[in-house]
């Protein structure tokens, strides 16, 4: 708690972004578009630290979502979770960036409420940022 | 009284005389038939010794013919347990049937790929005996059957292309492989051969191969995408300004890379097409409209290559029910083809009408190179690529008409075209209005 308060004392008008993407070069270059698109980011390589952060870091406005991740659980987990019943992160909007494109996955995300399925190779990564900004634009989002 | 004595002396010696005479010519007559007896018997004797030769041989033919006629009988015997042998030992399954199609004898390996035993089937229909299924489960009705049509007069059907399944007497299934041909007897139809495989090994082989291409293709994303938005990173100026000769070869980088990343979803959409994952999912669809879209997105090749664009949407074109995006995909192939495979300052006209009541024709022409006559059978094929367009253009990858037509027989339609080498190319796809399958 007291982490999230000083970072909002940093930045108040930023919006955090939790990215969760296992491959490293990956993570790297979409945690820059993100801090050049103007969101404040936070990583995770894992469904179970991705959750802790949501837990810990208190105030993610959105998520950055990979399907395969490092461990057992993929990112249908960390979605299950988020939207369960009663979970205070439902409204969160999760946008998954993952470049296993079969239709069954792509079905269950949307199913489960996930806000935007990309796959990565087809996109441009301004493209994926710029989508992310103007849906945190909305005023009746997040 | 004494003339008359002497009188009657003389007619007695007269009369003796006469008597002698006629005994002597009685003898001489007996002789000649005695002469003429011992000739016959002497021709009897021969006779009667010709017919005992005669007789000795045909004793001797008669035991020689028995003799060949049991080698013979023999002979036959082997052959023909020797063929049935041959038949019985068959690897592949093997059914004859007779004009009405009943069965009338099957092998071993029948026996063991269905289940069921000669004595339980023979004089039963074929068809009715061994259900078939295609790959969705459904069953190929009597009509449809390869057999029924061989029956029916056609010339011979190889069934190599449509996988099916063969129901089992204990309704397992498997996958099969199967030729039916005419049995012709004084040029008359008399009955059919079947010869069937289990090709359930060729299936898992070929699941693999192609699921290794879905795998493969999967984990070359990654890295494609890596190079990807790293590029595309550097040439925003994101992480710092670049040179303008610096960009140039950043560009080169990024084009290779997105050729490198439409390669993979290609590959992945043959992949999808061959494992039967292509999820289609029907709606009302413009096919108007979708071409439309189609042709925005493909202008600024249009307008590099000068080409004259002749568009005729019908207006009575219904909206039909089809994947947009599987649609698409075919128009976006068939458009991009034309465009490609013709010269600078050529001509491409589209058009969509309505064909009949059930179904939409879309109609992609070009005055272009064409398709060379000798090729124009393997342009379907995967990978394949005519020899003159190979040497203009290095982006083909021979896989888009092969998706395209794939597409089009899957959704119940048909994709064909004419074409006339460096003259011009016609395809066609007719599109159902609702599938009917």
């Amino acid at each position: 708690m007291c982490y999230s308060e000083q970072m909002t004392n940093i930045t108040p008008q930023k919006k955090t972004v939790l990215i969760i993407e296992d491959e490293r070069p990956l993570v790297q270059v979409i945690q820059t578009k993100l801090e050049k698109t103007g969101f404040d980011v936070v990583t995770a390589r894992t469904v179970d630290q991705g959750l802790q952060y949501m837990e810990d870091i208190g105030n993610i406005d959105a998520v950055w979502l990979d399907h395969y991740l490092l461990g057992e659980k993929t990112g249908l987990d960390f979605v299950a979770k988020m939207k369960s019943a009663g979970s205070k992160w439902a409204r969160i909007p999760i946008f998954v960036v993952s470049n296993t494109a079969s239709s069954t996955n792509m079905q269950s995300y949307l199913r489960l409420g996930v806000n935007l399925y990309s796959i990565k190779a087809e996109h441009r990564l301004d493209e994926i940022a710029n989508d992310i900004k103007l849906f945190l634009a909305k005023p009746d989002e997040k | 009284m004494l003339k008359k004595t002497f009188s009657t002396s003389d007619d007695i010696t007269l009369k003796l005389k006469i008597l002698a005479e006629e005994k002597e010519s009685t003898r001489r007559k007996l002789v000649i038939t005695a002469k003429r007896l011992a000739v016959i018997a002497r021709e009897k004797e021969i006779t009667r010794r010709k017919l005992a030769v005669t007789a000795r041989e045909l004793k001797r033919l008669h035991a020689t013919l028995e003799k060949k006629v049991l080698e013979r009988t023999r002979d036959l015997a082997q052959i023909t347990s020797k063929n049935e042998a041959i038949l019985a030992s068959i690897g592949d399954g093997l059914v004859v049937v007779d004009k009405e199609g009943k069965i009338s004898y099957i092998n071993k390996s029948f026996e063991e790929m269905l289940g069921w035993k000669a004595h339980e089937i023979i004089g039963k229909s074929m068809v009715e005996v061994v259900p078939r299924e295609d790959i969705y489960g459904t069953g190929v009705s009597f009509k449809e059957r390869i057999l029924t049509q061989v029956l029916a007069g056609q010339k011979f059907v190889a069934d190599l292309t449509n996988p099916f399944y063969y129901i089992r007497k204990n309704k397992s299934r498997f996958p099969t492989s199967s030729i039916v041909a005419p049995v012709i007897l004084n040029k008359k139809i008399v009955g059919a051969v079947e010869v069937f495989r289990d090709i359930t090994k060729e299936k898992e082989i070929d699941k693999a191969k192609t699921e290794f291409v879905s795998l493969a293709s999967h984990q070359l994303r990654t890295p494609l995408s890596t190079v990807n938005w790293y590029s595309e990173m550097l040439l925003t100026g994101d992480v710092g300004e670049v040179t303008p000769e610096q960009r140039k070869y950043l560009e080169e980088i990024y084009n290779g890379n997105q050729r490198m990343v439409d390669l993979v979803n290609t590959l992945l959409d043959v992949s999808r097409i061959e494992m039967g994952t292509f999820v289609v999912e029907s709606k009302t669809t413009n096919i108007v409209k979708l071409a439309q879209s189609v042709i925005a997105e493909q202008n600024p090749q249009i307008v590099e290559k000068k080409i004259k664009l002749l568009t005729s949407f019908e207006s009575n074109v219904p909206l039909i029910q089809s994947d947009p995006k599987l649609l698409r995909m075919i128009i976006q192939n068939l458009l991009s083809n034309a465009v490609k495979y013709t010269p600078e300052k050529g001509c491409v006209r589209i058009s969509v009408s309505l064909d009949d009541k059930k179904s939409v024709l879309l109609k992609v022409a070009d005055n272009g190179y064409g398709i060379p006559k000798n090729q124009q059978n393997k342009i379907f094929t995967k990978l394949f690529r005519a020899d003159n367009v190979i040497g203009k253009d290095t982006e083909g990858t021979g896989l888009g008409l092969y998706i395209a037509k794939s597409i089009v027989e899957q959704a119940g339609g048909k994709l064909w075209f004419e074409s006339v080498e460096n003259k011009s190319t016609t395809f066609y796809a007719t599109l159902p209005l609702r599938k009917t399958k």
